[in-house]
C-alpha cells in the first residue's frame, strides 16, 4: 500500500511539479521560448522561414527516398504521401524533443549553474519549442491536406505527444548527462524506432507475422491514434490505453530520478 | 515582519566523490549512497539580522564560497534549513547567465526573470539598469561584442538594480574599472546605508573591519568564532601570523583590484578617477630609491602628490612600511588620523607624512603608498615597494622596532 501511494504521489508531482513551475516562472519560461527561437535563426539568410523549411526538406527527403525511390505507394497513390506526411512531421518533432533531452543539463548548464535556476521547467521547455515551430507548420499543412476542421484537429496531435513524452524527458538528460554512451546511441535508437512505427509504411504492408511485433512499440499505438484522428484510419481503445499505461508506469520513476539527480547535476558539471 | 534577515538552522555542505561515475548513476536509480564524503561545511547554525554587515572570513578552503553558494541557492545544502527573507543579490560569478548571442537588452530581461521578476517588474527597472551600466547603444548588441568592462558593468547593474534586501558579496567591493569602480563601489556603500543586509567574504580584513558589524570566522568548513569585528580578525590574524601567512594590509587588501585599476586614468562622463602622479621619498631631505640609514637617526618624509580626479570626494592616503617577507610592520592613513588632505597651486593633492626618528631595527623594508577614497575603503591606485630602506644599528637589538622606552631605578 504504502510503495502504491508513493507512487501515485511521484506520477502526481511528475506532472504538477514541471507545469506549476513553468506556471510560476512564465516570465521566464516564455523569455527562454523566444530565445531559442530566435538562436535558432540569428545570423541565417532565410532567417525566421528555417523553421518551416528545415522540417519540410527533411519530409520532402524521405517522400523523395521512400516514395519515388523505393516506389513505396503500396497501390495507394496519393493517398501514401499524405500518410506520409500526416506520421513524419509529428515523429520529427517528437526526435527533435529526445535528441535535445538527452542533451539538456549541458545545453542549459550556464544558466543554472550558478543561478538559483527551476531545472523542473527545463523538460517542459524542450518540448514545447519544437511543439511550437512544428506545430505551425503541421496546421497549415493538415490546412490544406483537410481543411479547416481537420488543421483544429491537428493542433491537438503535437501536445499529446509531448504529454505522453515527459516520463522521458523527465529520464532522459539524466541518463544523458551521468552516462555518455547514452547520449551515443540515442540517434541510432531513435532511427530504429522510427523504423518500427508506422510512418513510412502502413502497417497493412507488413507480414502478419511482423505486424503484431510493431504493437510492442508505444509509438506505433501514438500514430495509429494521429493517423485515426486525422485521416479517419482505423485504431481502437487498445492503441490508448497501451501507451497510457506505459506513460502511467514511466512517469513515478521518471520523476524520481529526475528528483533524486538535481543535487548531483551542478556537482557533476 | 522579522528582524532576522537570514537564517541558516544545521546547514552542511558536503561534496560527493565517486570512485566510478556508474556509481552515481546507481545511486540516483536506487536510492543508496554510494560515494565519499568531502565535507565542504560542517553543520552551521547562525542568524544575520537585517541590515546587519556581517563578514565571512577564514582561509582557503574554510568553507566561505561554499557558504555564500548556499545562501544565493545556488548549491544545495545536505542538510539543514535555511530562512532567507527578501530578495538576494549575488555578486559571486556576475554575468554567469549571459547570453552571448543575445543583446544586451535580451539578457537584462532574461537575467531580472532568473532573479524571480515578472515582465512589468523587469520594465520597471529596466531603464535603471541601462543608465547604470553605460553601455550607450551597445544595449542592442549582442553581448559576445562587448568588452568584459562592459560586460561585467552590465552584469553588475542587473544584479543591484532588481531591488535586492540581501546583497551577497564575494571579495570585490567594487566592480569593472576607472570611473565605474568608484560608482559600483558608491552603489555598495549605498546598500550599507540604507540597512540592507550584506554578507561580505573577503580575505581583506581591513575592508572587513571596515565594514562589518558582526565577523563569522569559518575554519576546515566549521564556524569557529563569530563575534565583533576588532575580537574576531586579532585572533584570525593572529593565527595567520602563527601559521607564517602574509599578513593582510591596507595595501594588499586591495590586490585583488589592484590589477584592474593600476593605469586607471579613465575619464568617463562627469568622473575622472584620481591617480598618483608622484610620490617622493626623502631620508633626512635625501632622495633615492634604496636608502642606508642608522636605527633612529633619521626622518622618512613621504609626498605623495595625486591628482584628485573629478566628481569624487577628496581621496585618501595610506602609506606602510612592511619587512622583506611581505609583513606590514606599521601604517598610517590620513582618513584614520584624522587629516583633512588639501591641494597644491597647481590642482594636485598633496599628502606629507614624517616618520621622525625612523626606530625600524636592523633589516630591509619597503614603502609602499595607496591612493583610496575618502573613507579609506575603496582603492584608487598603489605604488608598490616605492623605496627600500636598508637599516643597521648600533646595538644587538632583536625584532623589527625599537619602541621609545626609559629604564626606571
Amino acid at each position: 500500500m504504502k510503495i502504491v501511494k508513493g507512487y501515485v504521489r511521484n506520477i502526481t508531482r511528475g506532472v504538477i511539479t514541471p507545469l506549476g513551475s513553468v506556471y510560476g516562472n512564465w516570465s521566464l519560461f516564455w523569455m527562454l521560448v523566444k530565445r531559442d527561437l530566435i538562436n535558432r535563426t540569428s545570423g541565417t539568410i532565410l532567417g525566421k522561414l528555417w523553421p518551416v523549411v528545415q522540417p519540410a526538406l527533411q519530409v520532402l527527403g524521405y517522400w523523395f527516398l521512400f516514395d519515388i525511390v523505393f516506389s513505396m505507394r503500396a497501390n495507394r497513390g496519393p493517398e501514401y504521401l499524405e500518410y506520409l506526411l500526416t506520421g513524419m512531421l509529428p515523429w520529427l518533432c517528437v526526435a527533435e524533443v529526445l535528441n535535445r533531452a538527452t542533451v539538456m543539463f549541458r545545453e542549459f548548464s550556464p544558466l543554472y549553474r550558478r543561478n538559483p535556476f527551476p531545472l523542473e521547467i527545463l523538460p517542459v521547455l524542450i518540448m514545447t519549442i519544437p511543439a511550437l515551430v512544428y506545430g505551425a507548420v503541421y496546421f497549415c499543412l493538415n490546412l490544406i491536406l483537410g481543411g479547416f476542421e481537420r488543421a483544429i484537429l491537428s493542433l491537438l496531435v503535437l501536445p499529446m505527444l509531448m504529454i505522453w513524452l515527459l516520463p522521458l524527458c523527465l529520464l532522459m538528460p539524466v541518463l544523458g548527462l551521468f552516462i555518455k554512451d547514452f547520449a551515443q546511441a540515442v540517434p541510432f535508437l531513435l532511427m530504429i524506432t522510427m523504423f518500427l512505427t508506422p510512418i513510412l509504411y502502413f502497417p497493412s504492408m507488413l507480414p502478419d507475422t511482423v505486424r503484431s511485433i510493431i504493437w510492442i512499440n508505444p509509438f506505433s499505438d501514438l500514430m495509429a491514434v494521429v493517423h485515426g484522428m486525422l485521416q479517419g484510419y482505423d485504431f481502437g481503445m487498445l492503441n490508448v490505453v497501451r501507451p497510457f499505461l506505459i506513460w502511467l508506469l514511466m512517469l513515478g520513476p521518471a520523476w524520481l530520478v529526475f528528483r533524486r539527480s538535481i543535487p548531483h547535476i551542478r556537482e557533476v558539471l | 515582519m522579522s528582524d532576522v534577515a537570514v537564517s541558516l538552522q544545521g546547514v552542511s555542505k558536503h561534496y560527493k566523490f565517486y570512485e566510478k561515475e556508474l556509481d552515481r548513476v546507481r545511486e540516483i536509480l536506487t536510492g543508496r549512497p554510494r560515494y565519499q564524503k568531502i565535507e565542504a561545511l560542517k553543520p552551521v547554525s547562525l542568524d544575520v539580522n537585517r541590515g546587519e554587515v556581517l563578514g565571512v572570513i577564514g582561509q582557503n578552503g574554510a568553507g566561505k564560497s561554499t557558504l555564500l553558494k548556499v545562501l544565493a541557492r545556488t548549491l544545495q545544502p545536505s542538510s539543514g534549513d535555511i530562512v532567507v527573507n527578501g530578495r538576494v543579490a549575488a555578486l559571486l560569478e556576475l554575468g554567469a547567465s549571459f547570453h552571448p548571442e543575445m543583446t544586451g537588452r535580451e539578457n537584462v530581461y532574461l537575467s531580472c526573470a532568473i532573479q524571480g521578476l515578472n515582465h512589468k517588474q523587469i520594465e520597471q527597472v529596466y531603464d535603471e539598469i541601462v543608465a547604470f551600466a553605460e553601455i550607450g547603444d551597445f544595449i542592442d548588441r549582442p553581448v559576445k561584442t562587448y568588452s568584459s568592462g562592459m560586460f561585467v558593468r552590465l552584469a553588475f547593474a542587473i544584479a543591484t538594480n532588481i531591488d535586492p534586501e540581501i546583497l551577497i558579496i564575494d571579495e570585490a567591493l567594487s566592480v569593472g574599472d576607472g570611473a565605474f569602480s568608484r560608482k559600483s563601489f558608491d552603489r555598495i556603500m549605498d546598500f550599507k546605508e540604507s540597512g540592507k543586509t550584506i554578507l561580505f567574504c573577503s580575505h581583506s580584513m581591513y575592508q572587513v573591519e571596515a565594514l562589518c558589524d558582526r565577523v563569522a570566522w569559518l575554519e576546515a568548513g566549521s564556524v569557529r568564532k563569530v563575534g565583533k569585528p576588532v575580537d574576531v580578525i586579532s585572533e584570525y590574524s593572529e593565527l595567520l601570523r602563527l601559521s607564517a601567512k602574509r599578513e593582510e594590509s591596507i595595501v594588499a587588501s586591495a590586490a585583488v583590484e589592484q590589477k584592474e585599476v593600476a593605469d586607471a586614468v579613465v575619464v568617463e562622463g562627469q568622473t575622472r578617477v584620481p591617480r598618483i602622479v608622484d610620490v617622493q621619498v626623502r631620508l633626512d631631505g635625501h632622495e633615492a630609491k634604496v636608502y642606508k640609514i642608522v636605527c633612529g637617526e633619521s626622518d622618512l618624509d613621504i609626498t605623495v602628490i595625486f591628482d584628485v580626479g573629478a566628481g569624487v570626494p577628496m581621496p585618501s592616503v595610506a602609506v606602510a612600511i612592511s619587512g622583506g617577507d611581505g609583513r606590514i610592520i606599521t601604517s598610517a592613513g590620513s582618513v584614520h588620523d584624522g587629516v583633512v588632505l588639501e591641494t597644491n597651486e597647481e590642482d594636485l593633492g598633496k599628502a606629507r607624512i614624517v616618520f621622525p626618528a625612523l626606530s625600524l631595527l636592523r633589516g630591509n623594508y619597503f614603502l609602499d603608498v595607496a591612493l583610496l577614497c575618502e573613507k579609506g575603503i575603496h582603492l584608487y591606485e598603489t605604488g608598490r615597494q616605492v623605496a627600500e630602506i636598508n637599516v643597521e644599528q648600533k646595538g644587538l637589538e632583536r625584532g623589527f622596532v625599537k619602541l621609545p622606552h626609559e629604564w626606571k631605578p
